[in-house]
């Protein structure tokens, strides 16, 4: 069973009908967004490019909503370094079906079966509620795709060796689950089975979490993927996702290096002077699309990330596969403001 | 802590030096400093600095001086130790306040902050390089330090003026760091800053006069990414509605992007991003009725009517647009927080009375288009040179 399975050409015809519904139904809802639409002179798209993509920081700034205050049956939160986060609402279905999504996309590697889990985390991370939101979410919503958990690092975040062993020990010689954020897995984990030769040659590593700590230790994708290679693991899927669109991941396929959309979803990589879609081999900004967000307006959103599309319909699955890039540097302004704060 | 100027060391010992009000000294200083600032090689590359050279011309510091020392009722001094803190990012800001509170004899010490950079660096070097009697490097200090408060709370025991610039939260968190019983703040908070254009002006203007109008406006608007606190953000156009208005706007609208062109300002993406989020938000409170991004440099919003103005930043290069039946109908939606109203088009009847009916309620400079950032001696509403100064009466019988 997989969900990557559309052309491109079936995904946009599928896709424009139903995210220019969703947009209809998203106007007659929620009012701040009909007056965005309207102020924009925004009537209607023949194609994904076309739909009326929001910036994705103003679910830090407005409460965007389509559902009354009693529907509401959670409210997400990103993490910020800044101190805004995003509120995302959803209501029970809405909720019931970006789970059921989720594990339909990544069950099209893990199979069926719920696998034994390896979290490259920590539990005590669980606690702390001010790291809480974006990596705690993060893996309490994987870990539902796994079983007889065991946590690679202890309390202190330290590598716990022995419940590594012992989880190796039990069900290394079945195909289990390893998950984890990309840098975790680098220097917890990946440091650790090669030092200790550890055997992890029937794990599937999924990932995510950013690139930029392990480029600044130069590693690259390419690298990361060729050293884990080493300590026997060869099934290993990056992926990309924000809880802005919570639900929607964008994996990486069996050969590396792209990530793929899932039939309900897509991506658009716009040029940041004019706006316009960019064609395959040119980065830009990213914008990504799902059917997913029925609660809420967050069904065409433009990402502060830079990526580009590696090409369409001629990858390990179809439609397009693309990269991340990196983010967009915030804008700062120069003006009388911000002379002083005080010392913390 | 860092020296950018003057003789390192404790910055609170006191001093034996003295200076006077309009000290030769310091004008000699003042002078040099000017001429390297307006040497056709800085001002090709930081314009804003030309205005400062300006600013510092001979006639000028004359002008200053002798408006300190008029006064035939008292003696005019130096107020004493004089600490600075200006804005992080309009980088000429701190030598406007120290020049004048150097011209009035004080001995000054300015907190230049660690984000400076591009103009203020050139400012530091051509201080520098100036020739300066002795005097000068040790009354007239300049460092950079961290957010660091023990330092601030030293300089704010030691002086007889403080002078904060920059956001309403700077000057509260300073603020909490007593002064010395006799000491006191000069404040420089928070500000908007506007436009207006008449409608039968514009109309009654020549291509030329048009054209120079936006020239000046773009100026004002671009220099300091819209976020300096006189630069000009939204646009009121006054004395015509419906479509004269619109006809105007868009014309403006096609002007600002040529100038633009021509000067090769950009916008990043990032800020292109920032302004649609800002413009977005004012759509979906309703403050906003239309939206349009004809390019990355240019952002033009439609206002639900003048009162929803936005008085935060929204991005350089962002113009939201409001109509009004005459100035006199604009003053009620003007406030404290007002600082710069830059006019197009209007007689000076006109500007007297608008001036008149705000009646020092909000808005404390009224300039026409290009000046808006050019600075004065009055400024946010006080005379510079008389807070610097201090009067002694002297009655013989």
């Amino acid at each position: 069973m997989s969900v990557f399975t559309l052309s491109q050409a079936s995904k946009e015809e599928q896709l424009v009908k139903e995210l220019s519904a969703l947009t209809e139904h998203h106007r007659a809802r929620c009012e701040p967004y009909d007056r965005i639409l309207s102020a924009s002179g925004f009537t209607s798209a023949s194609s994904i490019a076309d739909l009326p993509w929001l910036p994705v920081r103003l679910f830090k700034t407005l409460e965007l909503k389509c559902i009354p205050d009693d529907e509401v049956f959670k409210v997400l939160t990103s993490s910020g370094t800044t101190g805004d986060v995003s509120r995302i609402h959803l209501d029970k279905a809405a909720a019931a079906e970006q789970q059921r999504r989720l594990a339909a996309t990544v069950q099209t590697v893990l199979g069926s079966k719920r696998l034994p889990m390896l979290l490259v985390d920590t539990k005590a991370m669980l606690k702390d509620r001010r790291s809480f939101s974006a990596r705690g979410a993060g893996v309490l919503g994987m870990s539902t795709f796994g079983r007889d958990h065991v946590w690679a690092l202890d309390h202190d975040g330290e590598v716990d060796l022995g419940a590594i062993r012992g989880f190796l020990d039990k069900h290394g010689d079945q195909p289990f689950l390893i998950f984890g954020f990309t840098f975790l897995v680098w220097l917890h984990l990946y440091e650790v089975a090669l030092a200790h030769g550890l055997d992890l040659s029937n794990g599937i590593l999924i990932h995510s979490g950013g690139w930029k700590k392990l480029i600044d230790q130069a590693v690259s994708p390419e690298e990361f993927r060729d050293r884990l290679r080493r300590v026997g693991l060869t099934r290993v899927h990056n992926y990309y996702g924000m809880v802005e669109q919570i639900g929607t991941i964008f994996l990486e396929g069996p050969n590396g290096g792209s990530l793929y959309c899932p039939d309900f979803a897509d991506v658009v990589v716009r040029d940041p002077e004019t706006w316009a879609e960019l064609p395959p081999g040119e980065p830009g900004l990213l914008e990504v699309v799902s059917t997913l967000p029925t609660s809420y307006p967050g069904h065409v959103l433009l990402t502060e990330d830079l990526g580009v599309v590696h090409g369409i319909d001629d990858g390990d699955w179809p439609g397009k596969r693309f990269s991340v890039l990196g983010r967009l540097p915030r804008a700062e302004a120069r003006g009388c403001s911000d002379t002083y704060r005080g010392a913390a | 802590m860092r020296f950018r100027f003057g003789v390192e060391g404790d910055l609170t010992t006191p001093s034996g030096d003295r200076l006077a009000v309009g000290d030769p000294r310091v004008v000699e200083f003042l002078s040099g400093l000017a001429r390297r600032l307006l040497a056709p090689a800085v001002a090709r590359r930081h314009p804003e600095l030309g205005s400062l050279g300006y600013f510092l011309r001979p006639a000028e510091l004359k002008r200053s001086v002798d408006r300190m020392t008029q006064r035939q009722d008292a003696l005019v001094f130096p107020r004493g130790n004089v600490f600075h803190l200006p804005p992080a990012n309009v980088d000429t800001i701190f030598v406007y306040s120290w020049a004048i509170s150097a011209l009035a004899g004080n001995h000054n010490v300015v907190r230049i902050s660690s984000r400076s950079a591009g103009a203020a660096e050139v400012i530091l070097e051509a201080l520098r390089e100036t020739p300066a009697d002795p005097v000068i490097a040790r009354t007239q200090r300049m460092v950079t330090y961290g957010y660091d408060d023990t330092v601030t709370a030293a300089l704010s025991k030691w002086c007889d003026l403080r002078v904060i610039w920059g956001g309403d939260t700077a000057v509260d968190t300073i603020r909490k760091l007593p002064l010395r019983p006799s000491a006191r703040d000069l404040t420089f908070p928070d500000r908007t800053s506007w436009a207006v254009l008449s409608v039968p002006g514009w109309r009654a203007a020549d291509p030329a006069a048009r054209r120079a109008a936006v020239v000046g406006f773009a100026n004002d608007a671009y220099w300091f990414d819209q976020a300096a606190c006189s630069s000009p953000r939204t646009v009121f156009l006054v004395g015509g509605r419906g479509t004269e208005a619109a006809e105007l706007r868009a014309e403006f609208l096609q002007l600002l992007l040529d100038v633009v062109d021509r000067r090769g300002w950009t916008v990043d993406p990032a800020m292109a991003v920032e302004k649609r989020v800002n413009a977005y938000e004012l759509a979906a409170t309703g403050a906003a009725t239309a939206l349009d991004f004809p390019d990355n440099r240019v952002t033009a919003v439609t206002l639900a009517g003048a009162e929803r103005a936005p008085r935060r930043w929204i991005g350089a290069g962002a113009f939201p647009f409001a109509e009004v039946d005459s100035l006199l109908g604009l003053a009620p939606a003007m406030n404290r927080q007002d600082q710069t109203v830059s006019h197009f088009g209007f007689t000076p009847a006109e500007l007297g009375a608008f001036a008149v009916e705000l009646g020092g309620r909000g808005v404390d400079r009224i300039v026409p288009f290009g000046s808006a950032l050019t600075f004065g001696a009055i400024w946010d509403g006080y005379d510079l040179p008389g807070e610097f100064t201090r009067l002694t009466t002297l009655k013989v019988t």
